[in-house]
């Protein structure tokens, strides 16, 4: 049932001198709902910048449905199926609701100008943001604005989904929401992998946890396990900007 | 609905106008308003680049000066009629506008202005420097686009071929392009995200915008009959963006409008001489710092907000 | 070519490149500050020429006054420029600010422009130069008001250097052009620091028109061919960086001075000669947009 859907290895990214990530081996599984945590600076950013086409990797591969996608751009990787968001929200601010999510519709050519309205003004009433369409994006709250992106990534119908902060300043209602759209998308068979610095999250929602200390992965396991993994604690007790 | 027929009536109001000038004005203001239009296309032309996919470029006078020099010589060299000669300039200008597009995919705000005044002052300098080609700051006898046409029938057709370049651009801008060079000026990264081609579109509206520009000089040429270098110049490109700014740089067709009344106010205003642009200076610098949207952009605004709350209140 | 010619080229190049330098500096600072390219800064250096045309032939102030009265009336011109226009860029006021900070300093440049065409109309001015007459170094003849106009832009540049340097306000300046938040949360004032950025850069414009205007002529245009050397300057090294401009003013007299020799046909060649360094910006810029000395800006 479940097929590997994303396998990274080897993969090596500096940034002058210092080494982002050293030899990152990781597959993610169809359907898998995947945190990915470690402290300030251990190159979790970077990992999600390389797999969808915003930095280019120094060494290693990636496949993608078991196809090369090291090198693709970032349209061509949105288009085959690999939705991100971004750690500070890239909204269109003086494009309105609607347009946001229309770009998205129509960036591919597939869908027609009212067929992508439909499906647009569908998503926006699930996440509540059906009344605000015809407003520009820029009188959206920090939390609205953080829902549109949800819903303009949905928009693409990706396979897979790289939320990165998706809950950085967003109040505690706002986070319950969010988890239940999050296990709804996924349960529709998105895959997500999931940053964040908010171990209550990560623990609730994800069924695995993958660990980066300074561009390696130190531990990959099941919440349980790396809850008990002492080269976790050691991670993060070990970053002075106290990460958790 | 009731907002886009008070808005097609305004324009249309605005078009009849315009037929009827010709019938009320002397052949002095019906050659200062076939100019205007030229202005009217190159500041849309402008607007196209930098309000809606939010590129600058100090290029779009040296562009208008290529397009009118690419069509002169090939009228004057290659025996093309001057409908053909225009279209040369429109692939010149608008293959130049594609590479120097393409060129310039990762420079942003000042690096790109400082680039694109790069590339329109080696434009001129080349203008002048070839005078052999050229008769360099001399300036360069053109062809007429009618033979003995009239004054009324330069108006007309410039007044056809304006509405034309303003309804073409319209209709891009409309369609989901449109939408993705808005997206590009919002955010670049997340248009990209969302499976827009960033690097596509960002070449392809230089090279647009850049052919609109070269027709606009061809015409432009083609109807004083003279090209003189000095149309590429910086003071020339200042001359644009003021026009589009105070029209409304959001907007091709307030940048036209822009274009064509400022062209008019400052013939009305000769009497002041030098002054006039002072003031003309002075205005833009008002518009750009309290009213953002331009003369317009703002009405066009305060109009529709208006009718909002109107609508509202029944 | 001889070795007296290729001396003289290269001594020309280096009289060239004090003015250019002088002129750039003022680019500069103020982009190192406020992230702003001033695209008005040829109609200030055209403002310090007449400031001085005014106090030395209109009001009969010894040559040195007037370079002195030049750079104070365009400190303050800067300043004002900076609180009236400049300030919304980085007070969130703009909203799109970086748009706004290109669109309003090439629209005030086009202002000053007109502004001097019809305050003092188009007829190029010849104010007294600081010094006359030709100067001998060995077998080379420099004239005297070039020779002169240099020393004193070498001596101004060296005393901003120093200032940047010993100075707490020089020394606010470099923090901010560093690290704008860093600075602020030392209790750096960045709009005091901004002002001043801007007042020095005009000032240092004002200056290097002063110098020029009596070498050329005082004229409005004046402005519009040596900010666009400015330009390529500054991109030389590295917008914002103040070695990199005094590097790039270095590289660019020499350029000039030597590449004139390359084209065969003379009027050609002088014809082209602005373009050199057109071509040099388009290539650093496309190639190497952090200058030949810079590092590469982080992406955020
Ligand atoms: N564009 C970049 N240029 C230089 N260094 C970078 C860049 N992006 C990230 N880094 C560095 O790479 C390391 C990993 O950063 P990042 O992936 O953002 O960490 P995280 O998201 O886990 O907090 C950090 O040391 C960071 O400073
Ligand atoms: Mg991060």
């Amino acid at each position: 049932m479940m097929h590997e859907q994303l396998d990274i290895s080897g993969l090596v990214k500096r940034f002058g001198g210092l080494t982002a990530l050293n030899s990152v081996d990781m597959t993610v599984g169809s359907g898998e709902l995947l945190g990915l945590i470690g402290p300030n600076g251990s190159g979790k950013t970077t990992l999600l910048n390389i797999v969808s086409g915003y930095y280019k990797a120094d060494g290693g591969s990636i496949n993608f449905e078991r196809r090369p996608v090291l090198g693709h751009a970032p349209h061509q990787l949105a288009r085959q199926g690999i939705g991100r968001s971004f750690q500070v929200t890239k909204i269109f601010r003086r494009l309105t609701v609607l347009q946001n999510m229309l770009v998205a519709g129509l960036s591919d050519g597939a869908q027609s100008q009212s067929e992508a309205t439909d499906r647009a003004m569908g998503l926006l009433r699930d996440l509540k943001l059906e009344r605000l369409a015809h407003e520009r994006a820029s009188s959206l709250s920090g939390g609205q604005g953080k829902l549109l992106e949800f819903a303009r990534i949905m928009m693409l119908s990706p396979k897979i989904v790289l939320l990165d902060e998706p809950f950085g300043g967003v109040h505690p209602e706002l986070k319950r929401f969010m988890h239940d759209h999050i296990r709804k998308w996924n349960d529709s068979g998105v895959t997500i992998i999931l940053i964040s610095h908010d171990m209550g999250s990560i623990f609730d929602l994800c069924q695995r946890v993958v660990t980066l200390s300074y561009g390696d992965i130190i531990c990959d396991g099941t919440p349980e396990e790396t809850r008990n993994d002492p080269a976790v604690l050691d991670a993060y007790l070990g970053d002075h900007h106290g990460a958790a | 609905m009731k907002l886009q027929t008070l808005r097609l009536l305004g324009l249309g109001l605005i078009l009849l106008v315009f037929l009827a000038l010709p019938l009320l004005l002397g052949d002095y203001w019906v050659y200062t308003i076939t100019i205007g239009f030229y202005y009217a296309i190159l500041a849309a032309s402008w607007a196209l680049l930098v309000g809606y996919i939010g590129r600058i470029s100090f290029a779009q006078a040296a562009m208008a000066g290529l397009g009118g020099y690419a069509s002169a010589l090939s009228v004057q060299h290659a025996g093309l009629p001057p409908v053909l000669g225009l279209a040369a300039g429109v692939l010149v200008a608008g293959a130049l506008g594609f590479v120097i597009g393409r060129l310039t995919l990762r420079l942003h705000g000042a690096y790109l202005g400082l680039t694109t005044i790069a590339f329109a002052e080696i434009l001129r300098i080349t203008a002048t420097a070839e005078y052999q080609l050229t008769e360099g700051s001399r300036g360069l006898q053109v062809e007429p686009l009618l033979q003995d046409g009239s004054r009324s029938e330069y108006y007309y057709l410039f007044l056809a071929v304006t509405v034309a370049c303003l309804a073409l651009m319209t209709w891009l801008l409309r369609s989901r392009v449109g939408l993705f060079f808005q997206s590009i000026r919002e955010d670049e990264d997340g248009a990209a995200s969302l499976g827009v081609n960033v690097t596509l579109w960002k070449t392809v509206a230089f090279a647009i915008s850049t052919a609109f520009a070269g027709l606009a000089g061809g015409l432009y040429a083609h109807f004083v009959q003279l090209i003189t270098p000095s149309m590429m110049s910086l003071q020339e490109m200042g001359i644009v963006l003021a026009m589009a700014v105070i029209g409304g740089f959001h907007n091709v067709v307030f940048a036209a409008l822009g274009g064509v009344s400022l062209q008019v106010l400052l013939e009305g205003l000769r009497e002041l001489g030098e002054w006039r642009l002072v003031v003309f200076g002075l205005i833009t610098l008002l518009i750009l710092r309290l009213m953002p949207n331009g003369v317009f952009g703002t009405v066009a605004d305060v109009l529709t907000d208006r009718l909002r709350k109107s609508g509202d209140d029944k | 070519m001889s070795l007296v010619a290729i001396l003289e080229q290269a001594l020309n190049g280096l009289i060239v490149s004090s003015f250019y330098a002088l002129a750039a500096l003022g680019l500069a600072i103020i982009f190192g500050v406020l992230r702003v390219v001033n695209f008005a800064h040829g109609e200030l250096y055209m403002l310090g020429g007449y400031a001085y045309f005014l106090a030395v032939a209109s009001m009969g102030l010894p040559p040195v006054v007037g370079i002195v009265v030049a750079a104070a009336a365009l400190a303050a011109m800067g300043a004002l420029v900076e609180w009236l226009l400049i300030r919304p860029v980085y007070d969130g006021r703009a909203d799109r600010p970086e748009e706004y900070s290109i669109m309003i300093t090439f629209a005030l440049s086009i202002l000053l422009l007109n502004l001097a065409n019809s305050l003092f109309g188009p007829w190029p001015r010849r104010p007294e130069p600081l010094f006359r007459g030709g100067v001998e170094i060995g077998e080379l003849i420099v004239s005297g008001d070039r020779l002169a106009a240099a020393g004193v832009a070498v001596v101004l540049i060296a005393v901003l250097l120093a200032a940047l340097r010993y100075t707490w306000a020089g020394r606010a300046v470099r923090a901010v052009s560093q690290n704008r938040e860093a600075a602020a949360i030392f209790g750096i004032s960045v709009t005091r620091v901004g002002m001043l950025a801007f007042a020095t850069g005009a000032a240092l414009a004002g200056l290097a028109g002063a110098l020029m205007g009596p070498v050329f002529n005082v004229v409005p245009p004046m402005g519009v061919i040596p900010v666009i050397k400015a330009y390529v300057i500054v991109v030389l090294g590295g917008l914002g960086s103040i070695p990199g401009a005094i590097m790039g003013a270095i590289i660019l007299g020499q350029v000039e001075s030597f590449a004139t020799i390359l084209i065969p046909d003379p009027s050609r060649a002088l014809a082209y000669k602005d373009a050199y360094g057109l071509v040099l910006l388009v290539g650093i810029l496309l190639l190497r947009p952090q200058g030949l000395f810079g590092t590469k800006e982080r992406r955020a």
